[in-house]
């Protein structure tokens, strides 16, 4: 019986490694890598085995081998998560997308199940001489500055991957690398201007933020932003946020928990509320459009497209314009103008769809100058990157 | 006769009860004086929270149940997760599709089911090591609803809150008991049904006895296969009905990997309430209030605890249970041992 006992106490341990070690760490008999990477790969892996350089299969078509320098290639790792996930993989995706559709590029994406196959998803493409390869989340920073250093001939797109002033411990050579860009955005300030929305909107002056995790800046950028910008318009509002408990490899993945949280805020009162992390984000905004005469923000993307159920409560989205920027930086890259250190992209609110004549318009003039005002540095969002 | 085979906990020995759930009990005065007190002075929060330890602990409790109905048989089932995400993923699809929240239920027991016939196959008949068994489930459904999943798809509408007459309307109670959506009182039900069934009928004796000992049941005539394989497909419509509330109840719509644990978590659930239904209960009310009172704390702003520690917390607890510093847990003794009749 005690070996039972014994026996079970392994198994909870397991499973709770199971749990600890994320969302994916079930499957660790999965291939990191899904299907089209794989396609992709077999007709590149002959010209590896015969490092010789021959030029075949060069009929003036673009088909396969990067190391060819008339091919322009762009590899996209995503974060734990998926392509289409109606969120940040997706938005970045598209940029390389229209880089495809406009550039004449090769691309192709990686999936990461499980957040320790960051450098080997990285290394996928690199092995195949990819020219550009842009890697989409925070969580990739550090595997994407080793890749950067291994591979000077590539260009790395770090997308929400701040690139510190100082050089990591260790690191030898130029910094910032010449061949990592990080691509940012002021979150806090379109979560600012979410903040202002909230704060003119709301009736029982009880605003709520539902979020992904404190780990990742940009998410604590949105929810300063937007504390700060509900504050800036209404001095009488009270706003509840709460973070995800989980850590990052379940904090963006659990919307049971997004709309158990939006419901306990909506019984506490509010009556807009801002879903700020994935899907666990997603969650809270269904959740809220089920409840009738509330008000709901998205996040990242205009979420009117992405999250169709949540359009009876939507008035708008936080957005950061992921698309545009990935695509400038690739054909920065394509061009050779490719710069380092950080580059700042556009955030700003989405439109308003049927809400349109819902928002009355002096809380649209008010939005126009409190915008105007962040831009010319009048208004300061109140968060310090870092602090 | 059969009284012979197992020990049974007498539940009408006072003394003993109390020693097995003197725990659980004292939690629950506790929490019960603590919401009195806290709802005298802001009723509007607590009932926020209450009703949100319940929201939370609804999963949980049909995961553990799974797990229990499974255990007490003498199957580990470590599917739970699999099972739950199958059934969510398929309780969706109906409902897009064909737009009936019922049916959407039903196909998400029906698959439960199906995963539970299904490890019950491997585990009984073909006598494969149950963990191995289980872990396939959980490969199953993560590569089938990756694979399957289709990005766009929505449903028309979730399951909404059935207000029980005039007893919706009692302060507290009401709100927190009896306005709530169809998947959680029948959860309520179910936890009370299980606690019946396993300790008060033929159906449950013999099944602990099948758990217990096997080759003993056998010898008086019960089919251990049978119960086996019953028990385990019992817990795999309740693994659906968990899949089933996460897509049509909680949420109203369905992501890849949205079951984020809570079936492991349910399987901690049925260790801390020592193999049995109103403590798997019991405890996955707590967990779901340590959820509810942690997002609470996060409103008030006022108190600076990182959010991650609330989520350590049912970790950290089962570790404790298992550790005997709440009495003993002890499983069955015939879990996850492959039955081989003579």
């Amino acid at each position: 019986m005690r070996r039972f006992l014994t026996f079970t106490t392994f198994l909870l341990l397991f499973s709770l490694l199971l749990v600890a070690c994320g969302g994916q760490g079930e499957e660790p008999t999965e291939a990191p890598v899904v299907e089209p990477t794989e396609e992709a790969m077999e007709p590149t892996e002959e010209p590896m085995e015969e490092p010789t350089e021959e030029p075949a299969e060069t009929d003036g078509e673009a088909s396969g081998d990067c190391a060819n320098e008339e091919v322009f290639c762009v590899g996209l790792v995503t974060d734990v998560g998926q392509i289409d996930d109606r969120s940040f993989n997706q938005s970045a995706w598209e940029g390389v997308q229209q880089a495809e559709a406009e550039l004449g590029a090769q691309v192709d994406f990686v999936e990461t199940t499980n957040a320790t196959d960051y450098a080997a998803n990285i290394g996928l493409f690199a092995g195949e001489s990819y020219d550009t390869i842009v890697t989409v989340g925070f969580a990739l920073g550090p595997a994407t500055i080793e890749a950067a250093a291994q591979y000077p001939d590539i260009n790395f797109i770090g997308v929400d991957q701040f690139v510190a002033p100082e050089a990591p411990e260790g690191w030898e050579g130029d910094w910032p690398p010449p061949n990592l860009v990080g691509l940012i955005f002021p979150e806090d300030v379109s979560g600012f201007l979410a903040g202002a929305l909230a704060g003119m909107m709301t009736e029982s002056n009880t605003i709520a933020a539902v979020l992904g995790t404190d780990l990742v800046p940009p998410v604590v950028a949105f929810k300063e932003g937007y504390e700060n910008g509900a504050e800036h318009v209404n001095e009488e509002v009270t706003i509840i946020s709460t973070y995800h408990p989980g850590g990052l490899d379940v904090a963006f993945t659990d919307p049971g928990w997004g709309a158990d949280t939006a419901r306990q805020a909506i019984d506490q009162g509010a009556d807009v509320v801002f879903g700020a992390g994935g899907n666990t984000g997603n969650g809270a905004l269904i959740e809220v459009a089920n409840h009738e005469g509330l008000y709901c923000i998205g996040v990242d993307t205009d979420q009117w497209e992405t999250v169709p159920e949540a359009q009876p409560c939507l008035i708008s989205s936080a957005m950061k314009l992921i698309t545009p920027a990935v695509f400038e930086l690739v054909q920065a890259s394509q061009s050779g103008n490719f710069p380092s250190g950080n580059f700042l992209g556009e955030a700003g609110l989405a439109p308003f769809h049927d809400f349109e004549d819902e928002i009355p318009q002096e809380v649209k003039d008010r939005l126009e100058e409190i915008r105007v005002g962040l831009e010319s540095g009048e208004i300061e969002t109140g968060y310090t990157p870092g602090g | 006769m059969e009284g012979t085979i197992v020990h049974t906990p007498r539940p009408s020995s006072i003394s003993r009860f109390l020693r097995n759930y003197g725990v659980a009990v004292a939690v629950v005065l506790l929490i019960l004086i603590g919401s009195g007190i806290s709802y005298s002075i802001t009723p509007l929060r607590t009932t926020a929270v209450l009703a949100a330890t319940l929201r939370a602990s609804t999963p949980l409790a049909l995961g553990a149940l799974c797990g229990l109905y499974g255990e007490r048989s003498g199957v580990i089932n470590i599917g739970i997760e699999g099972q739950m995400l199958l059934s969510a993923f398929t309780a969706f699809l109906i409902n897009a599709y064909v737009g009936n929240l019922l049916l959407g239920v039903l196909v998400g027991v029906l698959t439960g089911a199906v995963m539970g016939l299904f490890l019950a196959f491997m585990s009984v008949t073909l006598r494969m090591d149950q963990i191995i068994g289980g872990t396939v489930l959980n490969i199953l459904a993560f590569g089938l609803t990756g694979y399957f999943y289709q990005q766009g798809l929505t449903t028309p509408g979730k399951l909404q809150p059935i207000p029980l007459g005039p007893l919706a309307d009692l302060p507290l109670v009401g709100q927190v008991l009896f306005n709530n959506p169809p998947i959680t009182y029948l959860t309520l039900l179910l936890v009370a049904l299980s606690q019946y069934v396993l300790f008060f009928t033929r159906w449950g004796l013999r099944t602990r006895a099948v758990g217990e000992h096997p080759r003993a049941a056998d010898t008086v005539g019960i089919n251990v296969y049978f119960m086996r394989y019953a028990n385990v497909i019992i817990g795999g419509c309740l693994a659906g009905l968990a899949g089933a509330y996460l897509t049509l109840e909680q949420v109203g719509s369905f992501e890849r990997m949205m079951t984020n644990g809570r079936g492991f978590l349910a399987l901690a659930m049925m260790i801390f309430g020592k193999w049995n239904p109103l403590g798997a209960w019991g405890a996955s009310l707590l967990i779901g209030f340590t959820y509810a009172f942690q997002t609470r704390l996060q409103f008030m702003g006022t108190i600076e605890i990182p959010p991650q520690f609330f989520g350590m917390l049912p970790y950290l607890l089962t570790i404790i249970v298992l550790a005997g510093f709440v009495g003993r847990a002890r499983p069955p003794a015939a879990d996850g041992v492959p039955y081989e009749k003579e």
